[in-house]
């Protein structure tokens, strides 16, 4: 579905990412690990178009889309729920949901998936005219995807939705996206808390300084202990 | 007790002219972080097209009016294209020069082709009334000036309140990069804003000619830097700061002029700094500006 070959991409004159290539097959949850400044959430910035690749190329469902600005990505079907939350904090949670679906003129669609996100997420239909930024983190992060989802995702790039969060409403975020893959959404997720990511994941890659280390299928990197205490030093 | 209305009243009327500058100033800094200094050369833009089309041409007020806003417009979107597009997301000091730099080729542009001297500038008849057999003095244009103001910010509102591009601009100035996240095409977005602040700073153009009684290729540099100062005076970036911050100094230019011996009255734009000063001394933050995060 998603296929990265060989991208470069700098920050400024700053390297970020090398010569990265990495797969993503339709309806499955593949994780991207690794240690800080590694350059997880400069690929997944690559994937959404908020950055662009120097070299290498990017396709998605078989077309080529480098170049492609962020906008038109989320019509296609690419949506990235950013680190930190990174909510709309002037607007209400319901304005915040109202613009996930941005692009979107399908009006019963956009209503349903409203209805869907409130049910699986009560507590953003209790809180619907509050201020995003008045929400604790863990509601910050719940409507972070719950306007993720109302832009009808194919492919969800979630970049550390673990991020300053309490263990109860950690496993409630994991249980969430569990049931967001479930119901065909195919999943990019960035994650540093790596035993929570290669529980829920396919396929894993390990990033270090900017490249692929090593890949393989979760539990299969899982096993391999000694890699995981040289490049992510647990 | 009427010379205190009657300031009182002065002063609103200037206020409204400087908030609505404030207000384009505020929308477009929200959005690209950009001191726009070449938003005053759009009043005279405003000021010298009403001029044309209006006193030259003879055209009926409501036309010239509607050329007006929308010349302002497009050269808001052509500013932004020509101007601003390659150095946004640069550093600020770049983005300041920018603007500087426009607005002293479009000052210089105008007096090129309408010579340095002023245009005498008379509003239509309907609007040169003058009454002053209830307290205090005023034109009709003044009233439409305090009417036009009040109604421009309250559509304004409504329409940042309301409507889903309102909703995506607010958003658009909070993150740039979320709004492009959600599907917003933050360029679109970008060139809106220059159109709203431009048209609005035009139809300003008119208020200020019919209040000063004469255009001159230089009259938006004053206005635009005084509408930084109610910005400032308001708390840079909120909105409703802006408005406050154009009639606190809308009232304290009257107020100088008006309560002070004879002779100070030509410091009245010295006080108005000096007043920036003391403020940014006290409050560094403006009165409804939110506290640096850095």
């Amino acid at each position: 579905m998603l296929r990265v070959e060989n991208i470069d991409v700098c920050y400024g004159i700053i390297p970020a990412v090398r010569e990265l290539t990495l797969t993503v097959g339709q309806g499955q949850i593949v994780t991207l690990v690794g240690a800080n400044g590694a350059g997880k959430t400069t690929t997944l910035k690559a994937i959404m178009g908020v950055l662009f690749p120097r070299e290498g190329a990017i396709y998605y469902v078989d077309e080529d889309i480098t170049r492609l600005p962020a906008d038109k990505r989320v019509r296609k079907g690419i949506v990235l729920i950013p680190e930190g939350r990174h909510v709309f904090s002037k607007l209400s949670v319901r304005d915040n949901l109202t613009l996930g679906a941005y692009h979107r003129t399908d009006r019963e669609g956009v209503r349903k998936d409203r209805e869907r996100i409130y049910e699986l997420f009560p507590m953003l239909k209790e809180r619907e005219s509050q201020l995003a930024g008045t929400l604790s983190g863990g509601e910050q992060q719940m409507l972070a995807l719950g306007r993720g989802l109302m832009g009808h995702p194919d492919l969800l790039l979630l970049d550390e939705p673990s991020l300053g969060l309490a263990p109860i409403i950690l496993e409630e975020i994991y249980e969430v996206i569990r049931e967001i893959n479930k119901s065909g959404i195919t999943i990019l997720l960035v994650e540093q808390n790596i035993s929570m990511a290669m529980r829920i994941a396919d396929y894993a890659y390990v990033m270090e300084t900017g490249k692929v280390r090593t890949e393989g299928k979760s539990e299969e990197v899982m096993k391999r202990e000694n890699i995981m205490k040289a490049y992510l030093g647990e | 007790m009427e010379y205190l209305l009657q300031q009182i009243f002065n002063g609103v009327v200037f206020g409204a002219m400087y908030a609505l500058l404030a207000l384009g100033m505020t929308v477009i800094y929200g959005i690209l972080r950009l001191i726009h200094f070449a938003h005053g050369a759009l009043i005279t833009v405003g000021g010298f097209i009403f001029y044309v089309f209006f006193t030259m041409l003879g055209l009926p007020f409501v036309a010239a009016m509607g050329i007006v806003i929308a010349f302002g417009g497009l050269l808001g979107i052509v500013l932004n294209v020509i101007a601003y597009r390659k150095v946004v997301g640069g550093p600020e000091v770049s983005m300041l020069i920018t603007s500087l730099g426009f607005y002293i080729f479009i000052e210089n542009l105008m007096k090129l082709i309408a010579t340095p001297q002023p245009y005498p500038f008379k509003p239509p008849a309907f609007l040169d009334r003058i009454y002053s057999q209830w307290i205090i003095t005023f034109r009709t244009v003044d009233i439409f000036i305090i009417i036009t103001s009040v109604a421009i910010m309250l559509l304004f509102n409504l329409f940042i309140r309301k409507t889903k591009i309102g909703k995506a601009m607010i958003a658009t100035a909070e993150s740039g990069e979320t709004a492009r996240m959600v599907g917003i095409n933050v360029n679109r977005i970008i060139n809106l804003a220059f159109i709203i602040a431009s048209a609005i700073a035009a139809i300003t153009g008119f208020m200020w000619g019919s209040k000063y009684g004469q255009i001159s290729y230089d009259m938006g540099f004053m206005a635009g830097v005084k509408a930084f100062v109610a910005i400032v005076i308001g708390g840079v970036g909120s909105i409703p700061g802006a408005m406050l911050g154009g009639l606190i100094l809308g009232m304290l230019e009257m107020f100088s002029v008006a309560f002070l011996p004879p002779g100070y009255a030509g410091y009245r734009d010295g006080i108005v700094f000096f007043i920036l000063i003391l403020i940014l001394i006290i409050r560094p933050s403006g009165i409804l500006g939110e506290k640096e995060v850095k």
